[in-house]
């Protein structure tokens, strides 16, 4: 169907209503809490402080390197992680919308991205924080996050378009990812240090061969270390980035505006 | 000029398949090679075509695809078949809440609602002042409407959704049977939107508001369009089941 990738443009130009609708769903989030905002950091500072020393300790890790690890690493897995779950809501909570007011419906994905996204920045503050305590090197080199960071924003707008999707025809599928990213979390270097599995030659595949290690390397290792990360990370970012706009492309072909009946 | 012209169209819903659909079904269904879905055909081989400056009603019973049919001109239904050609822009009015966040002011609600009802928003800032006047709520508009009475709520969506300049204006008849709950000045209100559009669709269970405003009605049965004319005749053959050919 054509006139789905007409949607898609349509709805892209309508930036001041789902930037609206998006900001807004992050201020009304913490409106009648009495620290608002606060919250995102409290709830992450403490994360990190118990998971951190407990962990650092286990391992044998160094604080001073670890705890910032844990922070961006946290950041930006919380962020994957809020894209598929709550993203892949995007369509099942606009029904209302989608059923009753006559907007391109890509419109609620990229309120979606907006309400996520900001929220991931909002966290990255206190890896700022983290980083000034720590005397993390800054340089040129940290610079080369910010395409890092876009090539994650990618990921996360094109995500949520792939399980919003999904989520809408089969419900069952937001509860299998769930699970699935619960597991890819404690096979993913996010809680303890990737050389500590590749340095054990037998296991090393599981961490080079799991591409949600690459996609956070692409930012982590910048932040932390002020230099760029291995080539072949960015490589395997821009591969999935491939891969998860084609199967978007495929879903949004074979869905369209049919997507109304699943809702 | 703006006109909306619908050939052919057929829609159907298909219940238990698109609507439930869980793993555990299409497993079942994959291992018993049999199929428990049921369609409903919503509509069936609907053409209209309405130019600019026509004002047509839809009647029809419960369940005949007035509001589906709405839902079609609005590109919210996609049809499985026949084609939707829609010049101009096209503004639902089905209900007038969608967009509400609880949580936020009057004044950011009005906004909200506003875009997505297609204002710009410059356009928003010019009306800004007379949705306000209109809702009557002065301070009220600053506090998050969670505290308004149910009677100040309905005034201020009401307000704002009455101030959109569609080309192409659909009403359902909650919308249209508006009268029954609103004063006088709502109704005034009402009456005013719908001169401003270019076209007028509206579907309606009452027929004493009905031919005051349209001169075409079109009368739909399960599905289907069974009288297009002038709304004095379509009224009369609505109100005369007999005559009525049963498809």
């Amino acid at each position: 169907m054509r006139s789905s990738f007409d949607d898609i443009a349509r709805s892209a130009a309508l930036w001041p209503i789902w930037a609206r609708l998006g900001l807004q769903d992050v201020r009304l989030k913490f409106r009648r809490s009495a620290i608002g905002p606060a919250w995102i950091f409290i709830n992450l500072a403490i994360l990190v402080v118990s998971i951190g020393f407990i962990y650092a300790n286990l391992l044998g890790q160094e604080p001073r390197q670890f705890i910032p690890y844990l922070t961006i690493g946290m950041i930006l897995w919380a962020y994957l992680t809020n894209s598929i779950i709550d993203g892949g809501n995007a369509f099942v909570h606009s029904e209302g919308y989608i059923k009753q007011i006559s907007l391109p419906i890509y419109v609620y994905l990229f309120r979606f991205f907006i309400s996520i996204t900001a929220t991931m920045l909002i966290t990255m503050c206190a890896f700022v924080i983290v980083a000034v305590l720590y005397r993390l090197p800054v340089g040129l080199g940290t610079l080369l996050a910010v395409p890092g960071l876009l090539m994650l924003m990618a990921t996360s707008l094109l995500l949520i378009a792939i399980f919003a999707h999904l989520n809408a025809r089969f419900r069952d599928v937001a509860h299998l990812a769930s699970v699935a990213m619960q597991v890819l979390f404690y096979v993913t270097p996010v809680i303890f240090p990737a050389h500590l599995l590749q340095n054990r030659g037998r296991l090393a595949w599981i961490v080079e061969l799991n591409p949600m290690f690459h996609l956070l390397e692409v930012v982590r290792r910048p932040l932390l270390s002020n230099s760029a990360a291995e080539w072949h990370s960015y490589l395997v970012a821009v591969g999935i980035i491939a891969v998860l706009g084609t199967v978007s492309m495929v879903l949004v072909r074979v869905y369209g505006r049919r997507i109304v009946f699943a809702l | 000029m703006a006109h909306l012209h619908i050939s052919h169209v057929d829609l159907e819903f298909t219940v238990g398949a698109e609507r439930q659909d869980t793993l555990h079904s299409m497993l079942r269904r994959g291992l018993m090679r049999h199929t428990e879905q049921r369609t409903v055909k919503a509509l069936q081989d609907v053409s209209i075509t309405i130019a600019a400056g026509e004002r047509v009603g839809l009647i029809g019973h419960n369940g005949a695809g007035k509001s589906t049919l709405l839902k079609v001109m609005a590109g919210i239904y996609p049809p499985k078949r026949g084609a939707v050609a829609v010049d101009g822009h096209v503004c639902p009015l089905f209900e007038f809440v969608t967009g509400f966040e609880m949580e936020a002011t009057g004044w950011e609600n009005i906004r909200t609602r506003a875009l997505l009802l297609g204002m710009s928003p410059r356009e928003i800032d010019r009306k800004i002042d007379s949705i306000a006047a209109f809702s009557n709520l002065g301070e009220f508009l600053d506090i998050p409407v969670r505290h308004y009475s149910s009677g100040m709520f309905v005034r201020l969506a009401f307000a704002t959704s009455t101030a959109v300049d569609p080309q192409i204006l659909l009403l359902d008849e909650v919308m249209a049977a508006g009268d029954a709950v609103f004063i006088n000045s709502a109704r005034q209100r009402m009456n005013d939107l719908m001169l401003r559009a270019s076209v007028v669709v509206f579907a309606s269970h009452s027929l004493d508001v009905l031919p005051s405003f349209c001169d075409r009605t079109i009368l739909l049965q399960k599905g289907r369009v069974i009288a297009d004319g002038p709304t004095a005749e379509v009224v009369r053959l609505y109100q005369a089941p007999t005559a009525v050919p049963v498809t």
